[in-house]
């Protein structure tokens, strides 16, 4: 990579340091009080550091490069007034601005889960304001000409994922496993521990499964030629955008993802555009690949992925439904939480780590042989992607337990209000099987769905 | 007769760390009326804070507004801007006219000379207009801005702010008592047989 995702401005940084604490990989260096540096060797690209940065450039200081040059440096769209700060990630808004008003590209866009209980936030509505319809509303009023959604490729990703899990366990194929839709924690295992990387689920992740349906599936339903589609994503994450370009994820035979925006970014580019985002009635999202489950939208907080999981995994095994579809034990905050699921005759041992240096032990004991869990659960964020580095950037440290905390509820809530709760009843995933991929694990799901991982250790 | 002293806010500087978070916790308390809610993508204007950090080679510390009960600034003031509310100093900042006189009196910097928003927006001077380059142009207002000790909710919101505890509200009597008290343990020891 040659222009880092995540930087340190020079000119602003104080050396205050408190980016370095909560790195969860000590890719800060510096002494106190001068300039830090961020070694992009180590760096997972999580963007907590761009979260808690508290040194803003002034408009009033006149010793330093002006601030619109520094904007524009960062691909920031001119009209956004909102203060810059030393941490920093560079943004693509403007590439998708133009994208955007090109008639020649098929514009598709898809939302992470995480987005929808903090877009709003950006425009004074209270934190953790569940907002999917006005979300789908800005997205069509900005002009994209399918709003398809990453939750539904999350169902996606439960469906192969879960049948993983199952082969791996009866067939005695290799345990733990790991989820790999995290990129952060990806790129750790890569760099920290690629002799464990045969752990790591083989599935993508929902944004780039979501982005080769897209550019496959969603192609063929539309009648478009894939190589006008321009296939945006929009992240709580920074590190979405290190992952949409990773040289192996073309399996459509274009890049599957073409720009990911994050949260911020796309807030930014309602209001570049004059959309009045707070007063927007409430829009649906496009079927195909657009309609998902409650399963779906919780993998954006710590826990999700594997209630997600359960609530599939539970019924493909023994054939019957979930008795308690709300795995409130499976719920919880930063660290690692464990539990025991009775499943039939099965007792799977499932592990949930969030804040990426809290899986560190548990690699050790994988390591040594000493792990007896089936399945693990890791996110590099806190509380899960609800405090990923792309959300919406609290003023106030006070606020940020009150923003994840509302973030959470407003993902679990969302969850129990929707119709369809487990991945395997959404029609739309159903009726992708029949017409298009067969079923999972089969020839096509693993030739589209499914990736390696690379050794990044020297 | 006045028997309170103004308190005010100190800061200690082998805590500090230049991190300028009690500048954006200062920024935003008081910008409410700009629609400043709790994210950074709610900030339209610049962030005008009442404390300023000030880093140099070998130190750094946010220096603010000491209250000064005898307040030069207050008694500079020709318009009468500045009043002592409670104990605090406080400027009006709709009859501040931006003569910097207050600003030329502190002793101690405290008082920056800055644009005044409201709603988002720079307010616009009444009549005075600059010439610009299609002739004259609006110009906005500038006013005097320093530390007014949170008075909307009475408590400092830098103070609680710090991640290194490095600012304190300091109540002179308290402060005195304690150090009173401390001088007096150590003559005791002193003295002791």
């Amino acid at each position: 990579m040659s222009i880092n995702i995540v930087n340190i401005d020079k000119e602003l940084c104080t050396g205050c340091r408190r980016c370095a604490e909560v790195c969860p990989v000590n890719a800060i260096e510096g002494e106190e009080g001068k300039t830090q540096t961020i070694n992009s060797d180590r760096c997972v690209i999580c963007g907590q550091c761009v979260q808690i940065c508290s040194v803003y450039a002034s408009n009033f200081q006149d010793d330093i490069t002006p601030i619109d040059v520094k904007k524009d440096e960062r691909g920031m769209l001119e009209s956004i007034k909102e203060p810059i700060f030393a941490a920093y990630n560079i943004g693509q808004a403007k590439l998708v601005k133009e994208a955007l008003a090109n008639p020649n590209l098929y514009k598709l866009v898809q939302c992470a889960p995480a987005v929808r209980v903090a877009l709003a936030e950006e425009f004074g509505l209270p934190l953790g304001s569940l907002t999917p319809g006005k979300m789908a509303a800005a997205l069509r009023s900005l002009n994209f000409d399918r709003i398809y959604d990453t939750n539904f490729a999350a169902d996606l990703t439960i469906m192969e994922e879960g049948s993983e899990l199952i082969k791996r366990v009866t067939e005695g194929g290799t345990l733990p496993m790991f989820t790999s839709c995290c990129p952060a924690w990806v790129k750790f295992a890569e760099q920290e521990y690629p002799e464990l990387l045969n752990h790591l689920s083989s599935c993508k992740s929902p944004q780039q499964m979501g982005g080769a349906m897209i550019k496959t599936y969603g192609a063929k339903i539309d009648d478009i030629d894939p190589a006008k589609i321009f296939s945006v994503s929009v992240m709580p994450c920074t590190c979405k955008k290190f992952e949409c370009d990773r040289p192996e994820m073309t399996d459509s035979g274009y890049k599957d993802v073409d720009v990911v925006l994050t949260t911020r970014e796309l807030a930014q580019l309602i209001k570049d555009m004059g959309i009045d985002f707070k007063n927007l009635p409430d829009e649906e999202f496009d079927s195909a690949l657009g309609n998902y489950t409650g399963a779906g939208t919780i993998f954006g907080v710590t826990g999700g992925v594997m209630e997600a999981a359960l609530r599939t995994g539970y019924e493909l095994i023994t054939k019957e439904p979930i008795p308690n579809i709300d795995l409130e034990f499976i719920r919880g905050n930063e660290g690692v939480r464990t539990a025991v699921v009775k499943v039939g005759n099965l007792e799977l041992k499932v592990a949930m780590v969030s804040g990426l240096k809290n899986v560190v032990p548990l690699l050790e004991d994988v390591k040594k042989g000493k792990c007896d869990f089936h399945f693990i659960e890791v996110m590099t964020c806190p509380e899960g992607c609800v405090s990923g580095g792309g959300q919406p950037k609290l003023l106030l440290e006070e606020c940020r337990p009150i923003a994840y905390k509302a973030r959470k509820a407003a993902t679990y809530e969302h969850d129990s209000k929707l119709e369809l709760r487990k991945s395997h009843e959404n029609p739309d995933i159903v009726k992708l099987y029949d017409e298009f991929l067969g079923e999972p694990l089969g020839h096509k799901s693993h030739h589209l769905l499914h990736t390696k991982y690379v050794s990044r250790k020297e | 007769m006045k028997t309170i002293s103004n308190s005010f806010v100190i800061a200690d500087s082998s805590k500090c760390i230049g991190c300028k978070v009690c500048e954006v916790v200062c920024f935003t308390v008081h910008n409410e009326n700009n629609n400043v809610i709790a994210t950074v993508g709610t900030v339209t204007t610049p962030i005008i804070p009442r404390l300023n950090v000030i880093k140099g080679e070998n130190f750094v510390v946010p220096i603010q507004c000491r209250h000064c009960d005898d307040a030069p600034c207050a008694n500079v003031c020709p318009v009468r801007a500045i009043k002592q509310v409670n104990n605090t100093i406080v400027i009006n900042e709709n009859d501040c006219i931006g003569c910097k006189t207050c600003l030329m009196a502190c002793p101690v910097g405290a008082i920056d000379l800055l644009p005044q928003y409201d709603n988002g927006e720079e307010v616009i001077q009444l009549n005075l207009k600059q010439e610009g380059e299609n002739g004259l142009e609006e110009t906005g207002r500038n006013i005097a801005y320093k530390c007014d000790l949170c008075k909307e909710s009475g408590k400092p919101a830098c103070v609680n702010a710090c991640p290194q505890k490095a600012l304190t509200l300091v109540n002179i009597s308290t402060e005195k008592k304690s150090r009173n008290k401390a001088a007096a343990l150590s003559l005791l020891q002193t003295f002791k047989k």
